[in-house]
């Protein structure tokens, strides 16, 4: 009997302390969010202040591209601006303070991040981009003047300004004082006095352990999905990972024993909250909108879409090669791929990878300087703060220093930490990707024939969390290069190729022998980048945004597999935004909504006489979005090349004869962006653009210079006979 | 001490061992993955077009398809994932039989589909009635059909360009549909006529994408769609048109030249049927 007490007591007390064992609750449910705990207010801080005692979390998270890295970069600035320029400011945040009033009436005065329920597009357009970036910022500035850092524009719609628009990067500078500095001229590089200002630091360590749960009213499919649909609260309350945590030293802040949020914190849910992105626009081709009381009117498409992807993946059950969930943070903040790897299964392919979910042991806070009275520190199971992604800094070292602190990590640093991770964020991110996918050739025939097709036959199975690629999954680039040569080295077939050719809208007349700058051959695209006008129309009569030039490559795989079924040409596993062009009524004569954005043989607006798809560049411009191209994660798929090896004519015409075997070698390679984007946006937000006079953000100089696709993450080989 | 505090600070001490043991073995947390997520995010909902394309079939969850989209998705993962033309062909008839420009369960999205929903300028309803015609299926079904009946995969092309007149490629699987029928007959006279109207198809095909010089500045290719050009060559000469495929081949060395080919060696050996040709064509 007094056992059974003792044993009793035990679970009692075991379910009090942790819940363990006892079946998991919800963080939150469905209704308004609970009261906010009643601790007392502490600004949100940039990084710095977090240092003294937790150092190693600093330097890993200074790393990061989400902590600072983003909010300068010339491409997360330039995209931002291109959707601006063609829609008059729209993504600029409104505050409480605005008289902006919607064509209804109604005043607009809330951004994505403070509207409580999103019911107008507009809502989620105003601050669109700086909501999920700078979403602490925005939210204290949208009653502290003082404390606001991206403006409100002067004139939006038809009454945009674009000779006076700036850069996001241009209002995140400060003084000794704290006070904002801004450029003379939009784009200018940083003032020799210039700070990087709270915004400037991107993600802070507040926004996180800042985290009051999800923002279930805020997010569309009431889940707590994407466009940092969190409730953040800046207190002195910070949540950490542990329970009965030590007391922190002159009481700088507490620590949350709350196990919901610390258990949000811990969950995949956590990040799910930002690793969606929603785009507010019509999509023509799939039912999604908000369904929150009195949100039907806001529709969207999906444009970042990893978390949903790992919602419904096999990582996020047990059902996968290593019988437990894992979360994002068991390879985005631990010692993944750098803690062994484990060989399994996945179909008819055997695969060997990094082991997810290794900690590294260390001490959660710096001994000796961080905890009340010294009370000492165990070293435990902690989380890295690299969160090592695809991204890396396409900035020089010196600029990321004159814009984010003279302490900024160099990208390309040797060495590793105490715990055996590279220190620099390139290397990291080359060891990340080598991990994500793995191929095989061996269902390829065994013989070829001259004159004859034969198949070669690539495997392909994305081993990470979400699908491959993932993010901005419409322009990270995954791809499979593909070369068959004969014995003697006869190069008999190439696909995934690049040719260092001319580029003259960016200036570079002659190729320049660099081939990181070339895209793939699969499609040739300009993308308009538009012109000045005096008088500012919104739309893409002359801000640009449609494809100037849009023809098929030799290389043609995309269109051909996946609408035709045809087993040739590239393999890409980028996911594609559409645009669906819709005709006009023959009396509506201001309508363009055909306007292909080119011209026909004869020089005139090429129009689309009946509902159009077409491949666009620009998130701001698709109604439509195709996000299955990438590769599911743990779903091995093969793609068929039918090859045809030249006849013997052709052999005689040549001068050679195919000497067998073939030799077969197949491998992917990833690609930072699509140079064709880069140079929209170089196009767009250049002094020939609509601006007038340019935000100096991207040219054919950063583009030959920073611009580095990593070839090879995976390969496969294997041999034909010819018969 | 007596037992009981014995008991308690032994209680006590398990109790906070235990709490250690756990925090380090990172079962903390009460969250479960999957509470707020009822749905299925994956499962495209039509508006008002149907989701054209590919996706994942086993996200659908479904094992027996009820309606076209469903029908093509499957036919897709029997022709993809499986290999399995002869199922591929019949799920995909069975789409357009559901998506038919003869039976009227379909229609083409023009002016006259916004006439007669009584919609603004430009924007669409958010459903249709018939629903748009898919490309997809016929693209799909019509390459299935081209060795086997090449009529019918040119009218499956065809079907194409009225639902897109300016879509790109179709014309070009149209060409390539009408040499299988040429290489195909015995009939010297469809022979020709098959050759001709592949002819006519590459050339509308070059017709979408035209170089002009405004492309010429944006690029500086001086031609495009190198297949197309080396197809057509290779009609001219079966043709014995050496004149015309000279130049075709002449458009496909310009194409390569920033681009070059999936099969290199065609533009070696286009140089070499050049000066063949030329040859061919002095001597006459």
């Amino acid at each position: 009997m007094r056992t059974k007490v003792t044993i009793l007591s035990l679970v009692g007390l075991c379910a009090l302390q942790l819940g363990c064992g006892v079946q998991q609750t919800p963080v939150a449910t469905v209704g308004p969010p609970p009261p906010p705990p009643q601790f007392q207010p502490q600004p949100f801080q940039r990084p710095e202040s977090c240092l003294p005692c937790h150092q190693r979390q600093y330097d890993e998270l200074r790393q990061a591209v989400k902590a600072g890295y983003r909010n300068v970069s010339p491409l997360f600035n330039g995209l931002e601006s291109a959707g601006n320029l063609i829609n008059g400011g729209l993504l600029r945040p409104v505050y409480a303070d605005s008289k902006v009033v919607l064509p209804d009436g109604t005043l607009l005065n809330t951004n994505m991040f403070s509207s409580p329920v999103l019911t107008e597009t507009r809502q989620v357009q105003a601050g669109f981009c700086v909501t999920c970036h700078n979403p602490n910022v925005e939210m204290i500035s949208d009653k502290d003047l003082s404390a606001r850092e991206v403006p409100q524009l002067d004139g939006l719609g038809q009454n945009f300004l674009p000779t006076l628009f700036r850069p996001l990067r241009d209002y995140a500078m400060v003084d000794s004082s704290h006070k904002q500095i801004i450029p003379t001229n939009p784009g200018d590089y940083p003032p020799t006095d210039a700070l990087p200002s709270l915004g400037a630091a991107g993600i802070t360590c507040d926004l996180c352990h800042n985290q009051n749960g999800p923002d279930l009213n805020r997010s569309f499919m009431h889940d707590g999905f994407a466009n940092t649909s969190l409730i953040l609260t800046p207190t002195k309350e910070k949540v950490g990972p542990f329970l009965f945590p030590v007391g922190v030293k002159d009481s700088f802040h507490v620590v949350s024993n709350d196990p919901d949020r610390i258990g949000f914190l811990r969950a995949g849910a956590f990040c799910n909250s930002c690793h969606d992105v929603r785009v507010p626009n019509n999509n023509l081709t799939s039912q999604e909108y908000n369904i929150n009381p009195g949100g039907s009117k806001v529709k969207f498409f999906r444009l970042e879409n990893l978390s949903s992807e790992w919602q419904v993946g096999a990582y996020n059950s047990t059902k996968n090669p290593f019988s437990q969930i894992v979360r994002c943070q068991d390879c985005h903040m631990s010692l993944f791929p750098y803690a062994g790897s484990s060989t399994y299964q996945v179909g008819d392919m055997t695969v060997t990878s990094p082991t997810p979910a290794v900690f590294p042991t260390d001490f959660a806070a710096v001994p000796g300087v961080s905890t009340d009275q010294n009370y000492p520190l165990p070293q435990r199971k902690v989380v890295t703060h690299f969160f090592t992604g695809v991204d890396v800094p396409l900035l020089s070292a010196d600029e990321l220093k004159a814009r984010l602190g003279s302490n900024y990590p160099d990208p390309n640093a040797t060495g590793t930490d105490t715990h055996g991770v590279p220190v620099g964020i390139v290397n990291r991110r080359e060891d990340l990707l080598k991990a994500a996918v793995r191929i095989n050739v061996s269902k390829s025939d065994t013989t070829a024939t001259p004159g004859q097709p034969f198949n070669v036959r690539v495997e392909a199975v994305s081993l990470t969390g979400h699908r491959l690629p993932a993010g901005f999954s419409q322009e990270r680039t995954v791809y499979v290069q593909l070369q068959v040569t004969d014995d003697n080295g006869f190069l008999v077939y190439q696909s995934g190729y690049v040719v260092d050719k001319p580029h003259p809208i960016t200036g570079e007349a002659a190729p320049d022998g660099n081939l990181d700058d070339e895209d793939i051959e699969h499609v040739h695209a300009v993308v308009d980048g538009g012109h000045y006008t005096p008088t500012y129309t919104p739309g893409t009569g002359t801000n640009g945004g449609n494809n100037a030039l849009l023809e098929l490559g030799p290389d043609d795989g995309p269109e051909g597999r996946v609408y035709a079924g045809v087993p040739e040409g590239l393999v890409l596993f980028r996911n594609e935004l559409t645009h669906v062009f819709v005709p006009c009524l023959p009396s509506a004569t201001t309508c363009t909504t055909d306007r292909v954005g080119r011209n026909d043989a004869q020089g005139n607006p090429l129009k689309a006489q009946t509902a159009h798809f077409e491949e666009t560049f620009n998130a701001a411009l698709a109604n439509s979005v195709d996000n299955f191209r990438s590769l599911q994660p743990l779903t091995p798929r093969t793609f068929t090349y039918a090859i045809q090896l030249p006849t013997l004519a052709e052999q005689q015409a040549l001068g050679i004869t195919i000497k067998g075997p073939l030799h077969v070698h197949a491998q992917v390679n990833f690609e930072h962006f699509p140079p064709l984007f880069l140079r929209y946006l170089a196009q767009t937000t250049g002094p020939g653009g609509p601006t007038g006079s340019g935000l100096q953000l991207v040219d054919e100089k950063l583009i030959d210079t920073k611009l580095k696709n990593i070839q090879n993450i995976a390969s496969a080989d294997t041999t034909v006979e010819v018969q | 001490m007596s037992s009981r505090v014995l008991r308690l600070s032994l209680l006590l001490s398990i109790w906070l061992l235990l709490g250690v043991v756990v925090a380090q073995a990172g079962t903390y947390g009460s969250y479960k993955p999957g509470d707020f997520q009822t749905t299925n995010p994956n499962y495209p909902v039509p508006n008002p077009f149907y989701f054209e394309g590919r996706i994942d079939w086993n996200l659908l969850g479904i094992t027996q398809p009820s309606n076209t989209w469903e029908y093509l998705q499957r036919g897709i993962h029997y022709q993809d994932d499986l290999d399995d033309t002869k199922s591929a062909i019949a799920d995909y008839q069975t789409a357009l039989s559901l998506n038919s420009l003869q039976n009227g369960t379909c229609q083409i999205v023009t002016a006259a589909s916004l006439v007669q929903t009584g919609t603004t300028a430009g924007t669409l309803p958010s459903t249709l009635s018939p629903a748009p015609c898919i490309f997809t299926i016929r693209l799909r079904l019509g390459y299935l059909l081209r060795q086997s009946n090449p009529a019918q995969a040119i009218s499956m092309f065809q079907e194409v360009l009225q639902i897109d007149p300016i879509k790109l490629g179709v014309n070009s699987l149209i060409g390539a549909t009408y040499v299988i029928q040429a290489e195909q007959t015995v009939d010297k006279t469809a022979q020709q006529v098959a050759y001709n109207n592949a002819i006519q198809a590459f050339q509308a095909e070059l017709a979408l994408s035209p170089v002009t010089p405004q492309t010429i500045a944006l690029t500086n290719d001086l031609a495009n769609n190198a297949h197309v050009h080396w197809a057509l060559s290779e009609i001219y000469q079966a043709l014995g048109q050496n004149s015309n495929a000279i130049t075709e081949l002449q458009s496909y060395l310009q194409a390569t030249q920033w681009h070059s080919d999936v099969y290199p060696w065609r533009i070696t050996l286009a140089n070499t049927m050049i000066t063949s040709l030329q040859g061919k064509t002095r001597s006459k």
